[in-house]
């Protein structure tokens, strides 16, 4: 079966630097697999996702979204993922309502000179009810909290029905309810759909106690690869205590 | 007034205020959420530029034609050289800017008429009275050109307005978009110069625009309001300039600037905090 996500000695560079973001990256990820992605800051976590989505150029390596070529097929590619970018916020005079922002998950997938139909619509609202926020549809999103703006961005990757879910801190702006509601619908979403999910955290204690696979960044590489409980030990060695402070 | 709707000059004029009200204000929406500033003045100019080497070549050209010319070219540049050179447009129009500048002074230097001849002077002023049914053709044509297209690629153009990268990752090709908004601008830009004239034309693409995002949260109700604002300034400000003997673009421009302050004060948004 085709992985949903091939990664073959990938680097990335950032336009002007001459250091890769992320380096030397080989990497498959199954259809239907959860994966957290962890590290500190600088450890090339978004940069992993944006280059697994095509935003970003890959400078060295290939990779293979649904067996499909990112810098050859890249829109294709990106229509089947569903994107949440980290600390998305909107302005408060923005003169978009919640649920044009949604919608636009939909786009994609219309293509050029098609018009939005009842069905997409009905998914856009769809995808709101799943995260509890059906009633914000006619706000301006940039009078929303930051926690409800994040909710919409997570609404608009789901609207998209997508096949892999690239998820960059999508728990940062919630409180620990909404935390807690919207982990139990990702794994909703992955059992009932076979949703490939990767959530990229640096918050550690957010997925203490998980038995998904987890892969740990630092530095641009990946240091570890598997089980949280055994990638933590090999981790540890690594990345500097000061992280996994609060965690044991 | 009633007794100057009478004449033929008049009518053609009121009916480009119309148009060029509603075509300004419908794209200025999109360059001001684009925040394609710049790019207003930056073709006004190389229209400019068009015009005096029209003159220049003395009677073989029409400067008109020379101007549209230059406009279309520089609007068709900016963006590639601003993706090659992996630059913001707003950088790349100001460097067009300077360029057309200076083509336009060496151009007209190289003039046998001495000073601003009066053809590159209509081409910077405008000069509505002076638009023939040729041109309305022209401008109605254009407006239900760019109407269309709007139509056809809003839900692209309404998704890059809200946020580029984020229409990208959602499978849209932003590129072609930014390139075809810049073209458009460069072509209303060209053919409003006969009414309104190429200094003043950015003001009908700004000022409608910001002052119709001033009263609603609903994009949809923006694209409505920019261009009847675009009309209102065009028509009131034409019969500001007959009443007062004053340039065309200018009462423009100032009634735009107006209506742009008023709106500011009355704003809804400001109420809801």
């Amino acid at each position: 079966m085709v992985p949903a996500i091939k990664l073959n000695d990938v680097s990335t560079v950032y336009e002007g630097e001459k250091r890769p973001a992320i380096r030397d990256i080989t990497l498959s990820i199954e259809e239907g697999e959860i994966v957290y992605i962890v590290g500190p800051n600088a450890a090339g976590k978004t940069t992993l996702l944006e280059t697994i989505n095509g935003l970003l150029p890959v400078f060295k390596g290939d990779v293979l979204v649904l067996g499909l070529d990112v810098r050859k097929y890249g829109r294709r590619v990106r229509c089947q993922i569903g994107y949440v970018p980290q600390d998305f916020m909107v302005d408060p005079s923005e003169p978009y309502r919640a649920l044009d922002v949604v919608l636009m998950g939909r786009y994609g997938k219309i293509g050029v000179l098609g018009r939005l139909s009842r069905e997409d619509k009905e998914r856009a609202i769809e995808a709101m009810r799943l995260l509890g926020i059906e009633d914000l549809a006619n706000r301006p999103v940039g009078k929303l909290s930051g926690g409800q703006q994040q909710k919409v961005m997570i609404a608009r990757a789901l609207a998209k029905d997508p096949r892999i879910l690239l998820l960059d801190e999508p728990f940062s702006n919630l409180d620990p309810e909404s935390r807690g509601k919207l982990s139990k619908l990702l794994i909703r979403l992955n059992e009932e759909r076979n949703i490939t999910i990767i959530t990229v955290t640096h918050d550690i204690q957010q997925i203490a106690g998980s038995h998904n696979r987890t892969i740990i960044m630092d530095s641009g590489r990946i240091v570890a690869d598997g089980d949280l409980n055994d990638v933590l030990e090999v981790a540890e060695k690594i990345i500097p205590t000061s992280f996994w402070r609060g965690i044991w | 007034m009633v007794i100057w709707l009478q004449y033929a000059i008049f009518q053609r004029a009121i009916i480009g205020c119309i148009f060029a009200g509603l075509l300004t204000g419908l794209i200025g929406v999109i360059v001001v959420r684009m925040r394609l500033t710049t790019i207003g003045y930056s073709i006004a100019h190389s229209a400019f530029a068009g015009a005096a080497l029209g003159v220049a070549l003395s009677a073989t050209v029409d400067p008109l034609v020379t101007a549209i010319a230059f406009s279309i070219t520089t609007a068709l540049f900016i963006g590639p050289v601003a993706d090659k050179a992996k630059l913001p447009v707003d950088t790349i129009t100001s460097i067009a800017f300077s360029l057309n500048m200076a083509l336009a002074f060496i151009f007209l230097t190289l003039s046998p008429q001495v000073g601003l001849s009066s053809e590159v002077a209509s081409v910077l002023w405008g000069s509505i009275v002076a638009i023939n049914n040729r041109d309305l053709i022209f401008l109605v044509a254009l407006t239900s050109t760019v109407l269309a297209l709007i139509y056809l690629f809003w839900k692209e153009l309404f998704a890059i307005m809200f946020d580029r990268r984020m229409a990208e990752a959602d499978g849209i090709s932003t590129k072609p978009f930014i390139y075809f908004t810049i073209f458009m601008v460069g072509v209303v830009v060209a053919f409003s110069l006969k009414l309104i004239g190429g200094i003043l034309v950015y003001a009908l693409l700004f000022n409608p625009a910001s002052s119709a995002l001033q009263f609603s949260y609903d994009m949809r109700k923006i694209i409505v309001i920019s261009p009847i604002l675009g009309i209102v300034s065009c028509i009131s400000g034409f019969f500001l300039s007959l009443i007062f003997d004053m340039p065309v673009g200018s009462c423009i421009a100032l009634v735009s600037t107006i209506i742009f302050a008023i709106s500011v004060i009355l704003s809804p948004k400001k109420k809801r905090g």
